[in-house]
């Protein structure tokens, strides 16, 4: 085996392991998407975005910014539902599925959660 | 049921005609305007008078979506009046009775009766209609007269702050009243 040949081999060796690490790499950056926090925000009697776009899993924040209490119900059974969100409280909950929800106490304020699947 | 302007003014004890039919003659008249003092006495005045409109109501129902209305008129004015006061009181402003305050005074004496001397269904649909014509009264009011007329920056904002709950209020109960 001459010098020559043996420089190929080293060469072809080291690029076989670049490719293994690199490909490691790779594999160990793909993690589960984090989920997210989204905010609506409760003011002049409206939910401000009314609607919002989210990915399964993700979180919304509704912070009551008025001047009156509030709750966030399911629309239009209330299957599920807050608390009163008293002014500069908030409410939080985790969404799998898009749903429309409402204030049960001002049933003109409505709001709608899509979420991207 | 319709309300025309000139008996809802009489209902309000005439503020509805002072802020309907006479608006316009009353911007012009800059005498005539609104103190602040009084702008607040008028504020806290139109809302303690729906508080106690639920609390009739409280007393003389059982029905379910006027008890809840009821009670959401009594927390949601009560809140205002507590905002009220205590922005008068930050900005030392003491609340002066004036002829507007009077009025609606004067209007609440009379609907009181009214509402006391109905029962069951029938008093479901005066309160509730009350509410309509009520609530259509103060906005105008709070729209043509006193957000023009204040003139601290922190009470013309929490008048037109209170503008959007006060147009909830009153579409929630034009929806009820249309199931009476």
């Amino acid at each position: 085996m001459t010098m020559k040949n043996l420089k190929n081999i080293f060469r072809i060796a080291i690029m076989v392991l670049l490719a293994s690490s690199c490909s490691t790499n790779n594999n160990s950056k793909v993690q589960p998407e984090q989920s997210k926090r989204d905010t609506v925000i409760i003011q002049a009697m409206k939910f401000q975005p009314d609607t919002i776009m989210i990915n399964e899993g993700d979180t919304i924040v509704w912070i009551n910014k008025g001047i009156v209490a509030h709750d966030i119900s399911k629309y239009p059974d209330k299957t599920w539902h807050s608390d009163t969100i008293e002014p500069q409280q908030t409410f939080e909950k985790v969404f799998d599925d898009s749903t429309s929800y409402f204030c049960s106490i001002h049933p003109t304020m409505k709001g709608l959660i899509m979420i991207n699947k | 049921m319709m309300y025309t302007i000139r008996s809802l003014g009489k209902w309000m004890g005439g503020i509805a005609g002072l802020l309907i039919l006479s608006a316009p003659v009353t911007m012009a008249q800059t005498s005539n305007k609104l103190t602040d003092p009084e702008i607040a006495s008028v504020a806290v005045t139109a809302n303690q008078i729906d508080v106690n409109y639920g609390k009739i109501a409280l007393k003389k129902t059982k029905n379910a979506d006027i008890l809840k209305f009821a009670n959401t008129m009594i927390k949601d004015h009560n809140n205002i009046i507590s905002q009220a006061v205590a922005l008068a009181t930050k900005l030392k402003v003491t609340p002066k009775t004036n002829a507007t305050t009077q009025s609606l005074l004067d209007g609440e004496k009379t609907t009181t009766t009214m509402l006391n001397s109905k029962k069951g269904s029938a008093f479901n649909k005066a309160y509730i209609d009350n509410e309509v014509a009520y609530h259509q009264a103060v906005i105008n009011a709070v729209k043509t007269v006193l957000i023009p007329d204040a003139q601290n920056a922190e009470l013309k904002g929490l008048l037109q702050s209170v503008m959007p709950l006060l147009e909830s209020h009153l579409e929630m109960a034009k929806n009820m009243a249309a199931k009476f």
